[in-house]
Formats: structure tokens, sequence, C-alpha cells
């Protein structure tokens, strides 16, 4: 890490991460406070974080975990939760494409919500690949290591938090803040709108298995919805 | 099955299918065309995965009854509306937790 501390995009990256750490901090507390109530060990937790890396999965799987799922379960509800991750992988790609294997290796570790957020910008702004790739590489690992640490705080103190704070509301909190922004088009508002009307039309399923089952019909939704757009408002 | 086993078995299992979805299109099928139904498709993940995850969090389910969830539908209502003009996850967080705060102490006095 230490060639890379010196560099102004690495730098640059880094610092446009800082607002996104401060936002997740709560998010990490929560999985650190998950982990520990579902019985993990510290070493457990730590592995969570640091090789999931993704509060959505870690928050389901800790769940669903406590409440004794199977395995396969477990790693597929995490899966079908991470698919978004597929989305991000192909907007990131021709930028990425320009740099080593190694780099693209490396780099997709650490893509997540926040970080393809960020980085996607910078992209588009221009610039040469390397220097962008130094910037997603800054950033990602300011999200990583604060993420280490807030998980890791959570678990040893998050149960000092008081419940009336509702700490727990920042998880919805941050994925608000991701998916808001993106409701500017009928069939992505088609897509929400019937998953979380499914989500909840199918909440007598166990083991969350409502969360899959709404996720892709609200895909199909909103693919239908795409389509009927093509049909009657020709572009 | 053993518990700390099992706890291992995700974090490995879903730590390479994670990563494995992260690496996809940026080096496993970087040559490969997308079929354009799926590519089609592919747009509306994060939007249907989210919310399917947004929503239990917010509404406790199964739906007993609404009244409790009110502050917290309110305040995520609210913070949606902030998160979409803003961009800003600090600021959709604070006005999430606050209106949240301020709804529930209101509900507490008069509820």
């Amino acid at each position: 890490m230490r060639r890379f501390a010196s560099d102004r995009d690495f730098r640059a990256g880094f610092a446009a991460m800082l607002p996104v750490v401060i936002g997740i901090v709560p998010f990490g507390l929560v999985c650190g406070v998950g982990a520990a109530a579902a019985g993990a060990s510290a070493l457990g937790a730590l592995g969570l974080s640091a090789i999931v890396f993704s509060g959505a999965a870690q928050i389901l799987a800790v769940q669903l975990l406590a409440a004794g799922s199977p395995l396969a379960v477990i790693v597929l509800t995490c899966f079908v939760a991470g698919l978004r991750f597929l989305i991000y992988s192909a907007a990131m790609a021709p930028h990425l494409r320009p740099l080593p294997t190694r780099w693209q290796k490396g780099l997709a570790f650490l893509l997540t919500d926040q970080a393809f957020a960020a980085s996607v910008r910078r992209f588009d702004a221009g610039g040469d690949p390397r220097g962008g790739g130094l910037f997603f590489l800054g950033g990602g690992f300011a999200l990583w290591s604060s993420w280490q640490v807030t998980n890791i705080a959570g678990y040893f103190v998050g149960n000092l938090i008081p419940a009336a704070w509702s700490l727990d509301f920042a998880v919805p909190l941050c994925f608000i803040a991701l998916v808001a922004p993106h409701f500017r088009t009928y069939p992505t508002i088609t897509a929400a709108l019937v998953s979380g009307f499914a989500v909840i039309a199918f909440a007598g399923l166990p083991m969350k298995l409502n969360l899959i089952v709404a996720g892709l019909i609200g895909i199909v939704a909103g693919t239908l919805a795409d389509f009927t757009r093509d049909r009657w408002m020709p572009r | 099955m053993d518990a700390t086993l099992k706890l291992w078995a995700v974090i490995l299992i879903v730590g390479a299918l994670n990563y494995l979805s992260r690496l996809s299109f940026i080096a496993l099928f970087a040559h490969r065309q997308v079929p354009p139904l799926l590519g089609r498709a592919f747009r509306y993940v994060p939007a249907a995965m989210l919310t399917a995850l947004i929503v239990p969090m917010v509404v406790t389910l199964p739906v007993a009854a609404v009244g409790p969830a009110l502050p917290k539908i309110a305040a995520a209502l609210l913070a949606g509306v902030v998160a979409f003009v803003t961009h800003s996850q600090v600021k959709t967080l604070g006005v999430g937790m606050v209106t949240l705060w301020v709804l529930q102490a209101l509900a507490h006095r008069f509820g």
C-alpha cells in the first residue's frame, strides 16, 4: 500500500470516499452487532466483513444463520441479493479494460454499491485509465478498511448502543440513498414498486425466500415495462 | 452441522460467489456479448433487489398492524426524497434518522 499512498489519484479516490465512509459507519456497526448476535466468533465476524465485504449479504447471512436456515438457502439468498454486482461489473468493465488483468482482478474485489456509485462518475469524467484505476483503488481501500473497523467495533461494543437510537434503521437508509436517485424512468420505478409489493405479499415464505421471489418478479416487471415503453413511447 | 464450520462455509462460498459476480463482466465474460434480453433485464436488478431488501426493514413483516411502522415508513419516504434530490448518502442518513427519532418521540408522547 505504501507505494500507492503518495499517488495523487489514489489519494483523490481515498478522499472522495470519506463522506461515504461516514455514511456507512452505522451500517458497519449494525453488521458487527448482527454477527455477535448470531454467535459468530470475533474471527468469524472479521471473516464475514473482510471476505464477503457486502453489508447486504452479511446482514442476510447472520440473520439466516441465527434462524438456523440450511447452508444452501443462505448461499442462494446472499447470491441473489448480490446479483446487482453483475450490473456494476458490466458498467465498470469498459473503464477497467485497458488495465492489466492483475489490476482487474484486484479492483473487482473492491466493487461495492458505494465504490461503484463514486467511481463511475470519475471514470465518466475521462482521464487516463491508470489514474481511474488508482482512484478506484484509493476509494475501495478507504471503504474496505473502514468497513473492518466499524464491523469489529459493532461486534465488541455495538450492544452498548441504546435500542432507542434505532441504529438498525441506518441500513435501509443506506440502500435508499443508493436506489432513490435512479427512480427517474418508468421501468425502474415499476421494477421497484412491484418488488416492494411482492416482498410483502410473499412475506409468508420461510427463510426470507420472499426476497429472492420479489427481486426476480421485480426484474421481470421492469423488463416488461421497458418493452411496453418501446412499444407505446417510441424514442 | 457445527456452527463454526457452517459460518466459515458461508463466508467462503458467499465470498467466492460475490467475488465472481463482481469479476463477471470485468474479466470472465469481458469479450462476450450479453444477449439483448438479458442486458435489458440486468438494468432493473439493482432497483428490484435493493427495494426487496429495503421494504422488510421498514415495514416489519409479516404485516400485523401498520400503526407502529408509521414513523419508519414516513422517515423512509422523506429520506427517499432527500436521496433523489441531493444524491447525498450523509444527508439521506441524517434526515432519515432525525425524522425517525422525532416521530418516535411524538408517538411515544401522544400514542
